[in-house]
């Protein structure tokens, strides 16, 4: 039987369910630092509790069987009746993954299949040591071994399942005690295929006992089915919110937005204004969020921007009005434009610890395979951005961050040696700068050579020494970035393979991203990308070639200046100019983007505009600078399917179609060169 | 009247089932929702709600610290929404003994195979916490027992029994683990009869209860055994889910546990009980009747009277739901009527 994904209680068990994995993920990695932290222990407990009763309330079987294993287990745990230790890490993390299977299953409509028996049996297993017949009243957790990796039998004996240890419990009601404990709380012990029935009929029933005889039952009965029908229509309807047409029916495009709006402000209303119908207010609330296709708020995200579009175009007639109304009237427009921008923009937003997220994870299972000892660091995990952005950047992160573990940070025994600490540090961040995000992955490792990097670029014949040997050092750095260029002597299966770092560059640049390296030998190296906020609606700088208007995407312009071209040299067949001491390419984009240009009457003074392409800085020269605006992007049209260079197209203020220069498949079209 | 009801607790999906549910009852109205203990607080000072249902398992303030604060700020009925384990059953009665009015359990599927049927229970069990916390008003914070009963202890004893009882039976619902306890604690370990505890509650719930009471009064506290033979100065709590029944003759009584009948609503029944010590003991039988919801325990205290045994109920006033004690009450039966203090008083003194 298929689970019904469009059902409203299921979706919502799916989200927060989704939340809370990524929480535990991290958790549980956190865990195995701080064994012993109470309110980890805790949160990871209820994180456990809260799925179980969720797959409860869905009759996830399957799913409640796990969570409640792991919930008991972790509780002996909170309750210091037993330690972490790293055997049962492993089957923690084992748990996890079996749950993230588990939820994909029912995200994808189909009952979740039953755990590895093999996992149920060791969590079992280690629930089982607790009740074993040593069961001292006194138990000796022995709090000093804690700190290793494996105290073997301590597990044994640190028992007693019940926290009040007391003397004076006898054996017997100890014993009876046990019981209880194993026939209700653990049914699927012997039987671990099984899923777990639920403590059976008696604890059903027992509870009944609402029915009061005095109340007369006549009229209350008459009252109900008064109700009932109601009451039938209402709980079976299946619920599609009709606010949400099925757009995009695949299911895992389906995620639910929550806007943060401050919870409880609707029912301070509803309890202010009893006069309202009932009904209404407790809908109100109950309900403070909203699913909503993501698909929806793209459609919505793409009419703000051809909003923005016309505000520019109304904004640019207006300034031949000189009406004082009209100009008036057009900064209102442009004031709650930018509010609507920023407004849908943020229904948008997700904090980037959905990715932050996985890498505790991440960087643990490589240390330890890689047998090296690694802190890792978050910082700004509750920095806001563009959930495409969230989801585009999650890979190349992860890429990034387990060559930092694996290329970057020393064996501890090296970093010994080198007079560090043995273990590495590896910090993560982000950022909000002014309109882009800025994330860093800094480790304090070996760091990279420029030496052995020019040499490696000449023994993998990507270039002469001659050319190698006049590579800056932050040039000598980004050719890690070039394709089949790989650090390591030998390949790991972590990393190493040659092919990541150019992927993770192209696919920065596809976000209109920037990378940036600094290494210091020995020091450790930090790698800074630069992306922008969203990728619906971009700043750019609007200049001009001949008569055709194009736009450089604002997050790669580093500076404008205007230059004498009489001061600029050519060194080996490139043009370059002289910027505080730095050679710079410099290129005409008009012979590049433009027909029929004659290159006879140069002006003596150009605009110059630097940008950064990759990690490199080019001097572009244009003929006239527009200024900045706000542009929305627009896919090329099929005709125009394989042009490279441009990344889209908009409209601009005055009507016209802009170009939007694509920086780094131009420079591999026109100057032959990767960047 | 629309009852008020905050909704407590950590999970988003429970909270909007939750409300969903209590949406269903046109009696019922959630006027606020929580995620935390201190949010709660914040809740109750900003709503007043007639009824709190409370999780237990919360970041930043759990559900029992919670409940020990808004005691103090607001009289209010907290319903403790409890996973039935045996681990549940533990922080279940510390919500109680923090001043919790009544539990039930979280996941529906545990307390009826039908979800409709358990979801309307929820409604009416907040309705009836409402209504009848309403009329009971007890505003006495526990754990005065000792002192006021050293006070009254000076006023000449009126002693009602001729001569001492054979047998206690206590019989109690809501509110009766905290009722139970104010009681059993004022009793010395010299009381001089056995004592037979029936309170309404899960199976996975009376072992725990039955170890807490034992640890905190002077008397022995355990749960019923099959077959195990009365002694004096010990109280026996029926185990959830199951009957339990007196049998055999006086001096040498001895009880029957056995599996409760899926027609009866109450397992364990305070009626059934009270019907098997009419029998036996019959006018060597003090029966009591402690706060609940319902009328569970008028029947057997009816069988009681009829063989002349005396018959006690809690009054109003001290009562967290006055309903058991009430239909004791209303049908003349009851000898005396006592505030629960003086009922651990009035015990104490038949030794």
């Amino acid at each position: 039987m298929a689970l019904d994904t469009d059902d409203e209680i299921l979706q919502d068990f799916l989200v927060e369910a989704e939340e809370i994995l990524e929480g535990l993920n991290e958790q549980l990695v956190e865990l195995e630092n701080s064994p012993q932290d109470a309110d980890l222990l805790n949160s990871i407990f209820r994180g456990f509790h809260t799925i179980k009763g969720g797959a409860g309330f869905l009759s996830l079987e399957a799913m409640v069987n796990l969570c409640h294993k792991s919930e008991d287990l972790f509780n002996l745990l909170r309750q210091g009746e037993r330690f972490v230790d790293a055997d049962m890490m492993d089957t923690f993390l084992k748990v996890l993954d079996i749950l993230n299977t588990m939820f994909a299953e029912i995200k994808s409509g189909q009952y979740p299949s039953p755990a590895d028996a093999e996992v149920i049996e060791s969590l079992s297993a280690y629930l089982n040591n607790d009740s074993a017949p040593a069961a001292a009243p006194e138990p000796e957790p022995e709090p000093e071994v804690v700190e290793e990796v494996t105290p073997p039998p301590a597990s044994t004996e640190s028992s007693s399942a019940d926290a009040p240890a007391d003397d004076e419990i006898t054996d017997d009601e100890f014993e009876a005690l046990l019981d209880q404990l194993h026939g209700n709380s653990a049914p699927g012990i012997k039987d671990s295929e099984k899923a777990p029935k639920e403590p059976p009929a008696p604890a059903a029933s027992a509870s009944s006992s609402s029915n009061s005889d005095d109340i007369t039952e006549e009229e209350f009965e008459a009252l109900l089915d008064e109700l009932q029908g109601a009451k039938k229509a209402e709980a079976e309807k299946p619920v599609p919110p009709p606010a949400a047409p099925k757009s995009a029916p695949s299911p895992s495009t389906d995620k639910a937005v929550e806007p943060k709006a401050p919870t409880p402000k609707p029912a301070e209303k509803a309890a202010s204004e009893k006069v309202e119908a009932k009904a209404a207010p407790a809908k109100q609330a109950a309900d403070t969020s909203v699913r909503v296709d993501t698909s929806r708020l793209d459609e919505i995200m793409n009419m703000v921007g051809e909003l923005v579009l016309v505000r520019n175009r109304i904004s640019t007639l207006e300034s031949s009005f000189e009406n004082e109304e009209m100009a008036k009237a057009v900064n209102n427009l442009r004031v709650v434009t930018g509010d609507l921008q920023t407004a849908v923009m943020k229904t948008r937003m997700q904090p980037i610890k959905k990715v932050f997220g996985r890498f505790p994870r991440v960087v643990r299972d490589i240390a330890r395979s890689l047998k090296k000892d690694i802190d890792l660091e978050l910082r700004g995990e509750e920095t806001d951005l563009d959930k495409n952005l969230v989801e585009a950047l999650a890979d190349p992160l992860v890429h990034l961050v387990r060559n930092a573990v694996d290329h970057g940070v020393e064996m501890p025994d090296v970093r010994e040696a080198a007079g560090k600490p043995r273990q590495g540090k590896v910090v993560l961040s982000a950022a909000q700068e002014g309109d882009h995000i800025l994330l860093t992955i800094a480790d304090d490792g070996a760091g990279m050579n420029p030496e052995t990097l020019r040499r490696k670029a000449v023994e993998k014949g990507m270039m002469d020494e001659d050319t190698a040997a006049r590579l800056t050092e932050s040039e000598c750095f980004s050719l890690i970035f070039s394709p089949g260029f790989s650090m390591k002597q030998e390949i790991s299966d972590i990393s190493g393979r040659g092919v990541g770092m150019d992927v993770v560059k192209t696919s920065i640049s596809k976000l209109n991203g920037v990378i940036d390296i600094q290494s210091e030998v020995g020091v450790g190296t930090t790698l800074s990308i630069k992306v922008p906020l969203t990728l619906a609606i971009m700043p750019t700088l609007m200049v001009m070639l001949g008569e055709q208007i194009f736009a450089f995407p604002l997050v790669n312009v580093n500076e404008i200046f205007h230059l004498d071209l009489s001061k600029t040299n050519v060194v080996d067949g490139q043009q370059t100019i002289m910027v505080r001491n730095k050679a710079l390419p410099l290129f005409y984009l008009s012979k590049w983007l433009t027909k029929g240009r004659t290159d006879g009457k140069k002006p003596e003074i150009e605009h110059v505009v630097i940008v950064n392409v990759g990690t490199q800085r080019v001097g572009f020269v244009v003929d006239v600078l527009l200024g900045q605006e706000e542009v929305v992007i627009k896919p090329l049209g099929a005709l125009l399917q394989g042009t490279h260079g441009f990344a889209g197209a908009t409209i601009t203020g005055d009507g016209r179609i802009a170009l939007i220069l694509d920086f780094p498949e131009l420079m591999k079209v026109h100057a032959n060169r990767g960047y | 009247m629309t009852v008020k009801v905050l909704i407590v607790d950590d999970s988003s999906f429970f909270r909007k089932r939750l409300a969903e549910i209590i949406a269903t009852d046109p009696r019922l109205q959630v006027i606020a929702t929580a995620s935390n203990g201190e949010e709660a607080i914040r809740e109750v000072q900003r709503h007043h709600p007639d009824v709190v249902t409370m999780d237990l398992e919360m970041p930043v303030m759990d559900g029992i610290t919670a409940v020990r604060k808004i005691k103090t700020i607001r009289h209010t009925p907290v319903l403790m929404l409890s996973t039935w384990t045996t681990e549940g059953a533990k922080s279940t009665l510390d919500a109680l003994e923090a001043g919790a009015t009544d539990f039930l359990p979280k996941r529906f599927e545990d307390l009826s195979s039908d979800k409709i049927e358990a979801q309307r229970k929820l409604c009416q069990r907040i309705y009836q916490l409402a209504s009848g916390f309403q009329a009971s008003q007890s505003d006495i914070p526990a754990n005065r027992a000792t002192n006021s009963q050293t006070q009254v202890a000076a006023a000449k004893p009126e002693k009602s029994f001729n001569t001492t009882p054979e047998l206690v039976a206590i019989g109690t619902s809501t509110g009766g683990p905290v009722a139970l306890q104010k009681v059993l604690t004022q009793l010395p370990a010299s009381f001089p009869c056995p004592i037979l505890l029936i309170q309404h509650m899960p199976a996975t719930f009376t072992p725990s209860f039955a170890e807490r009471l034992n640890t905190q009064c002077a008397i022995r506290v355990k749960q019923a055994e099959n077959g195990e033979h009365l002694v004096p100065g010990t109280a026996y709590l029926a185990p959830g889910g199951e009957q339990m029944l007196l049998k055999g003759r006086p001096n040498n009584l001895y009880l029957s546990i056995e599996p409760g009948d899926v027609k009866e609503t109450y397992k364990p029944c305070v009626d059934l009980t009270f019907d098997s010590i009419a029998h036996i003991c019959g006018s060597k039988t003090l029966a009591v009747i402690l706060t609940g919801m319902g009328s569970d325990g008028r029947n057997g205290c009816e069988s009681i009277k009829k063989k002349a045994g005396k018959i006690w109920a809690q009054d109003q006033q001290s009562s967290t739901i006055y309903g058991m004690p009430m239909a004791v009450a209303k049908a003349g039966l009851a000898d005396k009527i006592l505030d629960i203090n003086e009922i651990g008083r009035q015990l104490a003194e038949l030794s």
